[in-house]
């Protein structure tokens, strides 16, 4: 529970400073201490566990199928690494506050920073990995927070997004690899991880899940190729660099290396993957590190440096090569940590970075150069600071490595030029700062830093003494801990001394010193060297040019599909369908069964020869003029013509084959259907424009054939293949049940009104909807008619002719009496609500078409959208009533009337409903029409400019 | 008996025909918030009731099925219905600031949305299926349509339309098909027809439920039928392009619920009929949105793409087949619906702060507000990437994980892990851009008030509670996993509903 | 009379799809209606073809059409009428506000809301 509140506290810390944004940059910094504090202090009561060998595991379900739980525990490494994060982070807290000027948004930087902190805090305490994963992604985000907190600067931006990209991208790959790593142990828990190393090396998916997991490890740790972010990120305040980039987050890649080392280590691939990457990111950064002019470019690469290190360090594998690492993770994150802030109180005194312009500053800040000195020393390696101590382990440890191989003596030899250049480096950082003449045109003129500023570097100087004279008394009880934690078993003996007798260890750091001095008095051809071959060629370009090519491929891509071109994507659609409904049909899956012909055994029945003679005929006519229709498509009045006689003959067939509903249906529908066509027809050119011609116009219409041809053959042959198919059908219930149980003789409007109701009540929305967006589209909506027609006369002056008017006025009532009578007989015979609706519809359409608008809207309600919806009410009604009634939504009942004219007329609830459709049918379709007509009469006659 | 099931579809369609009798826009504006508060408690009352795995099934006229048409409530329904319900709520409360003026019979027009949303989710008849398809089509063919004069929008609805009712024909063709050969519409008859299909039109079956495939995977944009996506939903006002994060989810609920109980591993010569097809177009959806996320330079076609990789991430789950596949796409679907939602919220306050720039992605002026804005940004953008901690995190995780034992497991671990990478870096691109190489405001404008970043905020809300309750919910997601996977009892629950 | 009504549906279907592939929006909103007819044809034969028998329920009646199958079609063919009659309108403001009754826009790809050159 502590651990929880412990991780809580800075994340609580943050949101407190993130809600009350007032100025002051007191209030922010105590605000930030005191949550350090506050999750120190819970920390606490659990510190003495691991001192007595307990791992400490605390644990709350979360995901409990996703074998995701809040799983923390704490051991030697985890609370090392928590006291790190804890102690460095609090002097960064007070340091920063002299650092950032007033003008910073402090409220912003103390957020984000106790952010990192939680997160960082999450890492080291997590006891299942995916937890650890969760909280190492935070930190690559609130990095990204910190580092571009100057966002005003373009490198800050940059920078940013380069380590949040380099660091998220690592993070994913590890999500990958702790997925599997998970799967082989059976078990997210590090406390089953850790024990079932075996089991994990022998896995055939060790190499990919141990290559996964280094991706993270080295990503976030700046190890090579990966390094290159690190660099860019000292666009960040210098806090940010002392906080993340020496201490904490560049550690948590080498912390996983520590943390998995019982699982993964131990294998030639650890050992070459591991140790390689070391050996090279260490020479690389020292080669490097040298040569940079700007004070905290110098330290990132130093810091590089150190990272491969103690890299190499956990890649030999041996138990004390890791005490090795250990102990230098928590010197370089003392010296380190100090050289960056000494680093920013220059840069704050001097306002500039530059060392080449920065010289002999001892005059005005001897106490600052003093710390530095000391804090360099103990990078540099000298005796009696604590580098000095981790590094001749780690000398030792490469020459005991270089005994088990041949060639051996390269890796010492390879380390202890490292280590000149390491000496190399730090001498320049104190020789050409400190001494070397004097400044060159500094912006300001230096003078100490404030007090308080310099605090947390003289405890971090005090613990790099304290350390390098007395290591068994102050750092000895905590390393063994935090070994502990690493081997997960008993640490090797090792005594921390300054003395160890003329070991090789010793004579390399001997090498090491004086070689180093020598390359820094010489250092001046290498330098004009390397100001010739300086970043021609960095990894960093590399990443440029891959993030480049990335999005030129993505826009490539996308542009090459998303043409935004309506043909493609129905060529697409078309083809795809194809594809699936012949694939599905022609090929056989392996295992599955054979799919059968496509003619099946159905014997047809003998058509009558005089039938066979008519159809034929009808079917000939009906083709001739689909096809003339298509053909002549270009000159549009035709083809509309010929479309309607198209229409009219599937009405037709629809009446040889016993489908009276269906031919009334199709045939109301198609009038309407036409007089939309010609009324659009009157905005629209009359007939297609000649096409320019086009390259590759040919190509597309081959295509666009092929697709009609196979998508006619497919659904012909879908349609031969059911139709010679025996199937027992479910209308014998319907129609047995169509008169006792639906009170109606005519089975389909039974059906429709009844039996599949609910069908019929969504299709009438569906008209309505149209009906409401069609007006929603011409609201506003200004077409312009054309003067003329195609052949260049002008338009008839006067629309309604004087007989037809009168006609369609005589016309009208009996229209609207068929229109009763069919909807009334609908239940029994062919007919039904929609039907008569439209013939209402088309009735009233007459009256418009002929008298004209203006007369007939007098005449006609003006808004029909009420007629729609109690249309729409009326038939839900029916079916609530049923409910009110007890059973289910649209239930039936009927019973039978004599009425006088009609005979005896059986009623049902159902023509209730039946009702509602008609209203809907006849709302709906006027509201089109008659809204097409009156945008026609905006502009139409004279009126029109 | 319970009227439960039905109430999800009535409330709406009587909503919508009252606002037609009210003229003035607050009345609609009331009653549409009403209804759909409404809808949101139905719908939970439903999952509260089936949550232990019963099915309600309401026969609609009394008529037993499979004859007459069955609403099938199940968890799997239910947990649309509630999803559908609380997007909706939230694109409505950001509509009725002003949006839903920028044109006639808005109000209406949603909730018939809705209707068509939730009868879709409900229905167990394949047929009654189409026709809602066809309600929440029209429907969100006038949405999209909606708002001010704009000549892209205007091209855009055309092609949604067009590609559309090509889509509707190749429905009717594959139900027709089915129906000829197997003699029932009714989904769990089907079930049971479908593992008895005779040897001799097995090819025909195997034909029409592919077609059918295709009319759902047009639905879900799938590659590569989700072209119509990307310039739809940039086009679309705000509250519309809100809602429509639902709409693919539709399409990816259809293939659940008619290829997993019908042409699942129980289909005997049918047997996993989309499994060689669903995994790997999913994978390829998920790739190709991300990279168009990344092409994007419009921050809300950048989203429109994100939704396309969404779509991918949420059926490669669907795709493995496995019960823990299932699960984790469906633990995956309100969070993509969601995050989706407020991203497209979001971007609309941003492009309003930005004068003429609108939502291009390049250096423009400070935005009002801008750091709130920018902090809902950055999280939005987290949970839109599916990176911790949120559940856009945890449903990706999930779907690895089920992955683990599929042969195909290196491609989704790849195309998966990258896709996410391309959403983050396209994404915290936009972000620097919008909010970081901001020059001076030229414009001192008023930044958005508290009711139009409630809506925001209330999204987010959600994907924090799907993230604390992740436990709960996957468990629940696992469940309706298990009755797709296992649909006899279901089956039988429906064919022996008899009426009076 | 099965081999005539498969052949007429493939045809329609045939020529539908080759308009909707057209240019213009008018070819398009024809090519849709032409679909239609083949699908409501398709749905209807899927209930089986019956010649010359009554559509109502009359005593000594040789036997029935499957009425399911119809009921769809009259179902389908009403809903495809809506559709019709909004994309006809669609197609006219398209046209008003695109100035163009082309279906897509001239230069394709580039010029898309979004995908500007860079």
């Amino acid at each position: 529970m502590t651990l929880l509140l412990a991780i809580l506290a800075p994340f609580l810390g943050a949101v407190l400073i993130a809600w009350n944004r007032r100025r002051g940059r007191l209030r922010f910094a105590v605000k930030a201490g005191i949550a350090t504090l506050a999750a120190l202090a819970c920390l606490g009561p659990d510190i003495p566990g691991p001192f007595v060998g307990e791992t400490l595991v605390w644990r709350l379900p979360w995901v409990p199928s996703l074998g995701l739980d809040l799983a923390l525990r704490l051991d030697g490494l985890g609370l090392l690494f928590a006291l790190m994060i804890l102690g460095i982070g609090l002097l960064v807290i007070l340091y920063a506050r002299y650092y950032l000027s007033p003008q910073d948004d402090m409220g912003r930087f103390y957020a984000s920073l106790l952010f990192f902190m939680g997160a960082m805090l999450g890492v080291v305490l997590a006891e299942n990995v995916l937890l650890l994963l969760l909280f190492w992604e935070l930190t690559s985000l609130s990095s990204f927070l910190l580092i571009s907190f100057w966002q005003g600067r373009s490198d800050a931006r940059t920078g940013a997004r380069m380590a949040l990209t380099v660091t998220g991208a690592g993070g994913l790959a590890l999500l990958g690899g702790l997925l599997l790593l998970g799967h082989i142990a059976g078990s997210f828990e590090l406390s089953v991880i850790l024990t079932s190393g075996d089991a994990i090396r022998a896995h055939p998916w060790y190499l990919p899940t141990l290559v996964l997991i280094l991706l993270g490890a080295f990503t976030k740790s700046a190890q090579f190729p990966f390094h290159f972010w690190l660099p860019n990120a000292m666009a960040a305040p210098t806090p940010v660099s002392a906080y993340l980039h020496s201490a904490t987050m560049v550690k948590a890649g080498v912390f996983l290396l520590a943390r998995l080392f019982p699982a993964l280590s131990g294998t030639p691939e650890w050992s070459w993957l591991v140790g390689g990457a070391g050996l090279v990111t260490l020479l690389v950064g020292a080669f490097i590190a040298l040569f940079q002019h700007d004070l905290k470019g110098l330290l990132a690469y130093s810091t590089i440096s150190h990272l491969g290190l103690i890299t190499l360090l956990f890649g030999i594998g041996t138990p004390l090569a890791a005490v090795a690492g250990v102990f230098h993770i928590i010197n370089h994150a003392t010296f380190k940590a100090s050289l960056f802030m000494a680093a920013g109180i220059i840069d704050h005194e001097t306002g500039t970075r530059d060392m080449r312009r920065i010289n002999g500053l001892w005059r005005w800040m001897p106490y600052t150069g003093a710390l530095a000195m000391v804090a360099a020393a103990a990078m540099a390696g000298v005796p009696l600071f604590n580098g000095f101590l981790s590094k001749e382990m780690f000398f030792a440890e490469t020459v005991g490595a270089a005994s088990l191989t041949r060639h051996g003596w390269a890796l010492p030899a390879a380390v202890t030029l490292a280590g000149v250049f390491a000496v190399a480096y730090s001498l320049r950082f104190i020789h050409d700062v400190f001494f070397n003449g004097d400044p060159i045109d500094l912006p300001k003129t230096p003078h100490e830093p404030p007090h308080w500023m310099k605090v947390p570097v003289e405890v971090l100087v005090a613990v790099c003494l304290l350390v390098g004279v007395f290591p068994a008394l102050t750092v000895e009880p905590i390393l063994a801990v935090a070994a502990q934690g690493v081997l997960q078993g008993p640490v090797p003996p090792h005594d921390l001394a300054l003395w160890h007798g003329f070991s090789p260890a010793l004579w390399m750091s001997v090498i090491a010193l004086i070689g180093g001095v020598l390359l820094y008095t010489g250092r001046k051809p290498l330098f004009a060297l390397s100001s010739t071959w300086g970043g021609r060629w960095s990894a960093r370009a590399v990443y440029d040019v891959a993030l480049a090519t990335l999005f030129a491929l993505a826009r490539w891509v996308t542009r090459a599909l998303d043409s935004g071109s309506l043909r493609r994507m129905l060529a697409l659609f078309t083809s795809f369908a194809l594809v699936l409904g012949y694939g599905g049909f022609l090929v056989v899956p392996a295992g599955g069964a054979g799919g059968g012909g496509l003619t099946g055994p159905l014997r047809l029945f003998p058509a009558e020869p005089g039938d066979l003679a008519v159809a034929l005929a009808g079917t000939l006519i009906l083709l001739a003029a689909a096809f003339a229709a298509v053909v002549l498509h270009r000159r549009r009045l035709v083809a509309v013509i010929l479309l309607g006689a198209v229409g009219l003959l599937v009405a037709l067939a629809f009446v040889t084959l016993s489908a009276p509903d269906l031919a009334l249906t199709q045939l109301s529908v198609e009038v309407v259907t036409v007089i939309l066509l010609l009324l659009a027809l009157y905005f629209m050119p009359q007939q297609d424009p000649v096409e320019p011609v086009r390259r590759w116009g040919w190509l597309r219409r081959a295509r666009d054939l092929t697709l009609a041809g196979a998508a006619g053959l497919g659904v012909g042959g879908l349609a031969w293949g059911v139709l010679t198919r025996p199937f027992e059908s479910m209308g014998p219930y319907f129609i047995a049940n169509s008169v006792p149980k639906g009170g109606g003789a005519n089975v389909v409007n039974v059906i429709l009104v009844d039996f599949r109701g609910f069908d019929t009540l969504g299709e009438i929305t569906v008209l309505a909807l149209a009906a409401l967006g069609v007006s929603a589209m011409l609201s506003g909506l200004h077409l312009y008619g054309p003067r003329y027609d195609a052949a260049g006369r002008p338009w008839e002056p006067d629309p309604h002719p004087a007989i037809m008017a009168l006609l369609t006025r005589l016309l009208l009532p009996l229209a609207l009496t068929v229109a009763v009578f069919v909807l009334l007989r609908g239940h029994n015979l062919p007919g039904g609500g929609f039907i008569a609706g439209l013939i209402t519809a088309v009735a009233l359409i007459m009256q418009y078409l002929a008298n004209g608008v203006a007369w007939t809207r007098a005449r006609l309600p003006g808004d029909l959208n009420p007629v729609i919806a109690a249309g729409l009410l009326l038939a839900a009604g029916t079916g609530l009533a049923s409910v009110a009634l007890g059973y289910p939504f649209l239930s039936s009942t009927f019973g039978h009337w004599h009425l006088p004219v009609l005979g005896d007329l059986e009623l049902a609830s159902a023509m209730a409903f039946d009702l509602g459709v008609y209203l809907v049918v006849v709302g709906a379709t006027l509201v089109i029409l008659v809204g097409l007509g009156l945008v026609c009469t905006l502009d139409d006659g004279e009126d029109r400019r | 008996m319970s009227h439960l099931p039905i109430a999800p579809v009535l409330v709406p369609l009587v909503a919508g025909a009252v606002m037609l009798f009210l003229p003035r826009q607050g009345l609609r504006r009331g009653l549409g918030v009403a209804a759909v508060l409404a809808q949101l408690a139905l719908a939970l009352a439903l999952l509260a009731q089936v949550a232990d795995g019963t099915t309600l099934v309401y026969a609609l006229g009394n008529w037993p099925a499979p004859y007459g048409i069955v609403l099938v409530a199940d968890r799997l329904a239910a947990w649309l219905l509630v999803t559908t319900a609380l997007v909706a709520l939230f694109a409505l409360l950001y509509a009725v600031r002003g949006d839903d003026q920028a044109g006639p019979h808005f109000h209406p027009l949603f909730q018939w949305q809705l209707l068509g949303l939730n009868g879709a989710f409900l229905t167990g008849d394949l047929f009654n299926l189409f026709v809602f398809f066809e309600i929440l089509l029209i429907a969100s063919y006038a949405l999209l349509l909606h708002g001010r004069r704009d000549p892209g929008r205007t091209r855009a609805g055309l092609h949604f339309v067009v590609i559309n009712l090509l889509g509707s024909s190749l429905f009717l063709i594959a139900v027709g098909t089915l129906y000829g050969v197997l003699g029932t519409l009714n989904m769990a008859d089907l079930a049971v027809k479908v593992a008895a299909t005779p040897p001799e039109s097995v090819g025909l079956v195997r034909a029409a439920g592919l077609l059918l495939f295709g009319v759902f995977a047009l639905k879900a944009a799938l590659l590569p039928l989700y072209l119509w996506l990307p310039a739809g939903y940039a086009q679309a006002t705000a509250p519309v392009a809100a809602l429509f994060a639902i709409m693919t989810k539709v399409g990816a609920y259809s293939i659940l619920r008619v290829f997993v109980p019908i042409f699942g591993p129980g289909a005997g010569p049918l047997a996993d009929l989309t499994g060689p097809w669903l995994l790997p177009l999913a994978l390829g959806t998920l790739a190709v949105g991300s990279l168009g996320a990344l092409a994007a330079r419009g921050l809300r076609r950048q989203v429109a793409y994100l939704v396309v990789a969404s779509v991918g991430s949420l059926l490669t789950g669907f795709g493995l087949g496995s019960a823990a596949g299932i699960a984790a796409g469906l633990y995956y679907l309100p969070h993509s619906t969601f995050a989706a939602a407020a991203l497209f919220l979001l971007a609309d306050l941003i492009a309003k702060g930005r004068g003429g720039l609108a939502d291009r992605l390049d250096p423009g002026p400070v935005i009002p507000r801008a750091v709130t804005l920018g902090a809902l940004f950055f999280v939005l953008a987290v949970v839109m990437a599916g990176l911790p901690p949120f559940s856009g995190f945890l449903g990706k995780v999930l779907t690895l994980k089920a992955a683990l034992g599929h042969p195909l497991l290196p491609w989704v671990l790849g195309v998966v892990l990258l896709g996410g990478l391309c959403g983050l870096i396209a994404l915290a691109r936009s972000g620097s851009l919008l909010f970081y190489r901001a020059g001076p405001t030229n414009v001192p404008a008023p930044g958005p008030g508290l009711s139009a970043l409630a809506p925001v905020a209330g999204l987010l809300m959600l994907i924090l509670g799907l993230t604390l309750f992740a436990g709960p919910l996957t468990d629940l997601t696992s469940a309706m996993a298990g009755d797709l996977l296992a649909p006899a009892a279901q089956i039988r629950a429906v064919l022996g509903s008899e009426g009076q | 009379m099965e081999a005539l009504i498969s052949v007429v549906i493939g045809v329609l279907t045939a020529l539908g799809v080759w308009l909707v592939l057209r240019e213009r929006t008018f070819p398009v909103v024809l090519g849709l209606t032409v679909l239609s007819y083949a699908v409501n044809l398709f749905l209807f034969a899927m209930g089986r073809l019956a010649l010359g028998q009554p559509p109502v329920i009359a005593n000594g009646a040789r036997g029935y059409a499957d009425p399911l199958p119809q009921a769809l079609v009259l179902t389908a063919i009403v809903i495809g009428f809506a559709m019709t009659a909004f994309v006809i309108v669609l197609a006219l403001k398209a046209r008003a506000e695109l100035r163009d009754d082309r279906v897509d826009a001239e230069a394709d790809g580039p010029g898309e809301p979004g995908e500007e050159q860079p």
